[in-house]
């Protein structure tokens, strides 16, 4: 029988029909996926329909099933998992689905479970699971920490993950897989496993990550592994880039791009909503407002959303927009993903979005009516960060979206997960090991590792027998591993998960009602009386009082914008190439065209052979850069020497990406130390970086090419004085992960702050005492794969090894070394006294 | 080993001990702060597998300094033990018993809460807020002296009074280069009116100070370092 004559999917059809939509060709497809019983990946973005794929799937197949009695049947138990990684999500998903399961006038029922989740829910769940539980990866950690967990999943049909995009190259991915392994293994592999993915470099293997565990079990035809359906909806996308008016006088430097707010507002009045993404929290403080005091008349219309603000007044503005209240919400990543909001007709992005995909993502966010064109505005905070603008468009046209990277061997992920299973069932380590294996992330796990991990688990690593009183998990009798201590099996609870957030305080006012969190970093280095802003309030700080900090609202002109110290994303590969080609384009316009003065006039944008126009708006700069030092081909690295009061400095441009030059730079430093007995401090950012001495530095074109070789890459890394430094901030997550950190619940561990202890020192403690533990292998094994991505490193080496060097020894700061300049002196400086200098020093090159 | 770092202050001869101690020439005394003894055994027993060998080499460091200084009594200036009786302080007893000549009297921190028979029982001497020997005196916290000390930031006028000995804080010294190198080190304090001594054991972090300029401060590199 085809899915067509199914009385499920005429049943499904019939309800579409009554309500004025149409299966797209997308879901059908799907649909039969899901009666075959198979696993796979759907392939479609946000907004078209990718819930009902799989929801209505389900429903197809229940009904099926159950063709006389469908309507009435109640109590199924759990038929369909729904893991989505944003809590914010399941709200809206699960309306969906209610709705059509009362339209269907069925006896389904949609849970949700989350840290939101109330107790009283969750003992209803547990006597009556619903049919549908929408659930986070770290809730369904816990959910497999209950005792007789199995049972919840005997009637279990499908596991879908969905946004499994996101999830997939974190730890919290790591989760997924290790709980879809688990569960597949309760049922002996009688499951099928779909995942829900955006559009990625590397779609196949998402799938392969996704379905690793199902093994050979796939219902598939011979050879194939697993389906990919694709939904193809071409929307198109349109994007400018805001021109500041005289790119002489706009800023070489800087991350807010405030000057060009100006341009900003007739793009808001002109539009019905928009959203506007800032790249970081404090930021996004700023921006909200500037826009208020530019145009007073935006004040209720405009709004805030960010990830430290109060949820309920996230979800409030959420609802506005989805209600066309608002004309425009400054936001970051927090609205990255979720539901689409149909006023939304245009985007701006301000700064560099540092990856093709979320430009993409974040441009998908506007024009959903039927034919509208998605509209994205791009806003650069300096000059040279136009140049983006061009690299993104072109990397969009030839669609180079970046992979993401499935993690490997996550050993602090897996310590976490064994204490999670020995404090429900328990567990066999010989079982486990065999289940574990099946995993992608796990699947190169040695015996020997895996001894040490249970050794780690049971033992405790290096004890002094007698004196040791370690406890965690206990071996049984029967050889079952098990956490019998309810003390430690109530922390574990409580710190499953592999999301480490900075120290973060709750912002209440002393009257009453909750402001959001701030870093602990950042107001302890307040004093009462002062003022700062969050939420885009004013707030005057009155105490710090139980982990909570007591704010009254402020009247003052000036206040301080918090930073929270959330990594800085880095330049993915595919833009960093774009931008070299980008670089490439305008050195090669001022070869054909030197002298030639900035004339935006007369030019027609677009015409085949011309340079973009954002190209064309920094030929001053490339000018200057030009006359002082120089401007490199494709082929070409660009090494600049300065020499200033500060010391001497040496500037790299292989435009690959922070991490990248990070480890570049750690490796440079090293290898010139090895030439005479140097020091050097470091700074990068995404289009270069910087070494600085108190001495010459001794590179030149004798040596040079010796310098930047990949000959002994990985020895010379490994050697290299930061990897110890980067090694020691990877051990914070690690140790929080792997259970040896605790991280501050207010009120909570009052008692227990004899077992507080920094990430710091353990790492001190670990590294001189117990220096192979596996915990700290992992952090360095870290810091080898994410942060020096030393794959892409080698491949930076090897293009500039085949290229040519160029070295510059300029008398003044050039364009390209500026940024860099400013940035290493963040470190020491407060802000308003930086922008002082930063403005003395801009003049200086004039 | 490295060298003790010889340093006068009111006529009295001290050696400042690389491994974290100060020996007292004229007293014959082990100034010591800080051991957090046990403080490994409580982090395992909650099921942070902290290596417990840190432990083991803090006492064999001790087990060292008093065998080359051959001290006639140590004097802890607070948090000798880090919480309540565990396995690991049966350790300590049984080294206790190598030196029953050894006088230990400790001058009690916020840490050390164990009953006062078991101090009794190891033989080691209390003394509840602060001790007097000869020119100097001894406390936990400095900031528990109320008016001549003052904390370390806030300096009372020199020259009268006790010169404290103290510990709680871990004092840590940050030295920064050129080319905005910076490195911290543990180190030894010596205010105008009082001293803090760096932490003996080695699982406890640093806090830095900010020393003023007439303050005598030595880094513990490995080897001692005057920084200023």
């Amino acid at each position: 029988m085809t899915l067509k004559e199914t009385i499920g999917y005429k049943t499904i059809a019939a309800w579409m029909t009554a309500e004025g939509r149409q299966p797209f060709a997308f879901q059908e497809e799907t649909w039969e996926h899901i009666l075959a019983g198979r696993s796979g990946l759907v392939n479609a973005p946000t907004g078209c329909g990718k819930t009902f794929s799989v929801f209505l799937g389900a429903l197809i197949d229940f009904i099926n099933q159950h063709p006389a009695d469908y309507q009435t049947r109640s109590g199924s138990g759990l038929q369909l998992l729904w893991i989505s990684p944003l809590r914010a999500l399941a709200k809206d998903i699960g309306r969906a689905m209610e709705e059509v399961i009362r339209g269907l006038g069925i006896r389904w029922q949609v849970g949700t479970r989350n840290g939101d989740t109330d107790p009283n829910e969750r003992a209803r769940q547990k006597r009556r699971m619903p049919e549908v539980l929408i659930i986070t990866p770290e809730s369904l950690h816990l959910l497999l920490a209950q005792k007789g967990y199995a049972d919840v999943f005997k009637p279990l049909k499908i596991i879908a993950v969905d946004e499994w995009h996101e999830l997939l190259g974190s730890k919290r991915g790591v989760q997924v897989e290790l709980a879809v392994a688990r569960i597949a293994g309760t049922k002996a592999g009688a499951c099928s496993i779909i995942g829900i993915s955006a559009t990625i470099g590397n779609l196949e293997e998402a799938k392969e990550v996704l379905l690793a565990s199902l093994g050979d079990g796939l219902q598939e035809p011979a050879g194939e592994h697993g389906f990919i359906v694709r939904a193809v909806i071409a929307k198109p996308i349109e994007v400018e880039s805001i021109l500041p008016d005289e790119i002489e006088k706009y800023p070489w430097a800087g991350h807010l791009g405030l000057k060009l707010v100006h341009k900003v507002i007739p793009i808001l009045e002109s539009s019905r909503t928009t959203l506007i993404f800032i790249n970081t929290r404090g930021m996004s403080e700023t921006w909200y407002q500037t826009l208020l005091n530019v145009c007073p008349d935006l004040a209720g219309a405009i709004a805030l959303h960010h990830g430290s603000i109060d949820m309920e007044l996230r979800n409030w503005v959420e609802d506005a927009l989805h209600e066309g209240k608002l004309k425009a919400v400054v936001c970051t990543a927090s609205l990255d993903l979720g539901v689409d909001f149909r006023p939304v007709e245009t985007v701006i992005q301000v700064g560099s979005p540092k990856g093709v995909a979320r430009f993409l993502q974040r441009a998908g966010r506007s024009g959903h009516q039927p034919g509208a064109v998605s509209k994205i505005y791009f806003l650069p905070t300096h000059s040279l960060e136009l140049m983006e603008a061009a690299a993104l468009k072109a990397a969009m046209e030839e669609k180079l979206i970046e992979s993401r990277e499935p993690m490997l061997l996550c050993f602090d992920v897996l310590i976490q997960y064994l204490s999670t299973l020995a404090i429900s069932d328990g567990f066999y380590p010989a079982d486990l090991f065999t289940e574990l294996k099946k995993t992608y992330c796990y699947r190169e796990m040695t015996e020997d590792e895996w001894r040490e991990i249970l050794h780690f688990i049971t033992a405790g690593g290096v004890a002094l027998q007698q004196y040791d009183e370690y406890r965690k998990v206990e071996i049984m009798e029967n050889g079952l591993y098990k956490i019998n201590s309810r003390r430690v099996a109530m922390r574990h609870r409580l710190h499953i998960g592999t999301i480490v957030s900075e120290p973060m305080l709750k912002v209440r006012f002393t009257s009453g009602g909750y402001v959001g969190v701030i870093e602990e970093y950042f107001i302890s280095r307040l004093e009462p009386g002062e003022t700062f802003t969050l939420a885009g309030r004013n707030l005057e700080l009155v105490m710090i009082k139980d982990m909570t900090v007591l704010v009254r609202k402020s009247n003052a002109k000036k206040s301080r914008v918090p930073s929270w110290n959330g990594g800085r994303m880095p330049l993915s590969a595919n833009l960093g190439m774009m931008l070299r080609r980008k670089l490439d384009e305008a050195s090669q316009m001022m070869e054909d065209t030197p002298g030639m003065m900035n004339d935006k006039s007369g030019m027609i944008d677009g015409t085949s052979g011309e340079p973009d126009i954002e190209l064309r708006v920094l030929r001053p700069l490339f000018q200057l850069q030009a006359e002082l030092s120089y401007m490199p081909r494709e082929n070409e690295l660009l090494i600049e020497q300065i020499e200033t009061k500060d010391g001497f400095h040496l500037f790299v441009y292989p435009f690959e990406g922070r991490l990248v030059h990070e480890a570049m730079a750690a490796l440079l430093a090293y290898r010139l130390s090895r030439v005479t007995p140097i020091s050097f401090s470091f700074a990068m950012n995404d289009y270069g970086f910087e070494l600085l001495s108190d001495q010459p530095i001794p590179l030149d074109d004798s040596n040079v090419y010796e310098l930047f070789s990949p000959e002994a890459l990985t020895a010379d890394i490994q050697r290299s004085v930061n990897s110890a430094e980067m090694a020691r901030r990877k051990f914070r997550d690690i140790a929080v992960i792997g259970g040896l950190i605790f991280q501050g619940y207010p009120g909570e561990y009052a008692k227990a702050r004899h077992l507080q202890s920094s990430a710091g020192l353990l790492f001190n403690v670990f590294a001189e005492y117990d220096p192979n533990n596996l915990l700290v292998r992992q952090a360095y094994n870290e810091v080898m794969d994410q942060q020096m991505e030393e794959r892409r490193l080698r491949n930076m080496l090897e293009r500039v090894s085949r290229g040519k060097m160029v070295l510059r020894w300029p008398q003044r700061l050039t364009p390209f070394c500026f940024p860099l300049k400013v940035d290493s002196m963040r470190e020491d400086l407060s802000s308003e006294k930086l922008e002082d200098r930063v403005r003395r020093m801009q003049a200086q090159l004039r | 080993m490295q060298p003790a770092f010889p340093y006068r202050i009111r006529e009295q001869q001290l050696w400042l001990s690389p491994d974290r101690c100060i020996y007292w020439e004229e007293e014959q005394s082990l100034i010591v702060s800080d051991l957090h003894f046990g403080k490994t055994g409580h982090f395992r027993k909650a099921g942070i597998a902290v290596p417990q060998s840190v432990y083991k080499e803090d006492l064999l460091r001790l087990l060292c300094q008093v065998q080359y200084f051959r001290p006639r009594q140590l004097l802890v200036v607070g948090d000798l033990f880090h919480s309540r009786e565990n396995k690991e302080l049966s350790l300590f007893l049984k080294w206790r018993e190598d030196f029953p000549d050894l006088g230990i009297h400790l001058i009690q921190g916020n840490h050390d809460i164990l009953h006062e028979s078991w101090y009794a029982k190891a033989g080691i001497g209390l003394s509840r807020e602060t001790l007097s020997v000869g020119p100097f005196s001894f406390v936990h916290d400095i900031n528990d002296i109320g008016g001549d000390a003052g904390g370390i930031d806030g300096h009372a006028a020199s020259g009268k009074g006790a010169y404290y000995f103290s510990g709680h804080i871990h004092p840590g010294i940050r030295i920064r280069g050129m080319g905005k190198q910076s490195l911290q080190f543990p180190c030894y304090y010596f205010g105008s009116d009082y001293a803090v001594l760096p932490a003996f054991g080695r699982f406890t972090g640093t806090v830095s100070i900010a020393p003023a300029p007439e303050d005598n401060v030595f880094a513990i590199l490995p080897g001692i370092l005057q920084i200023q």
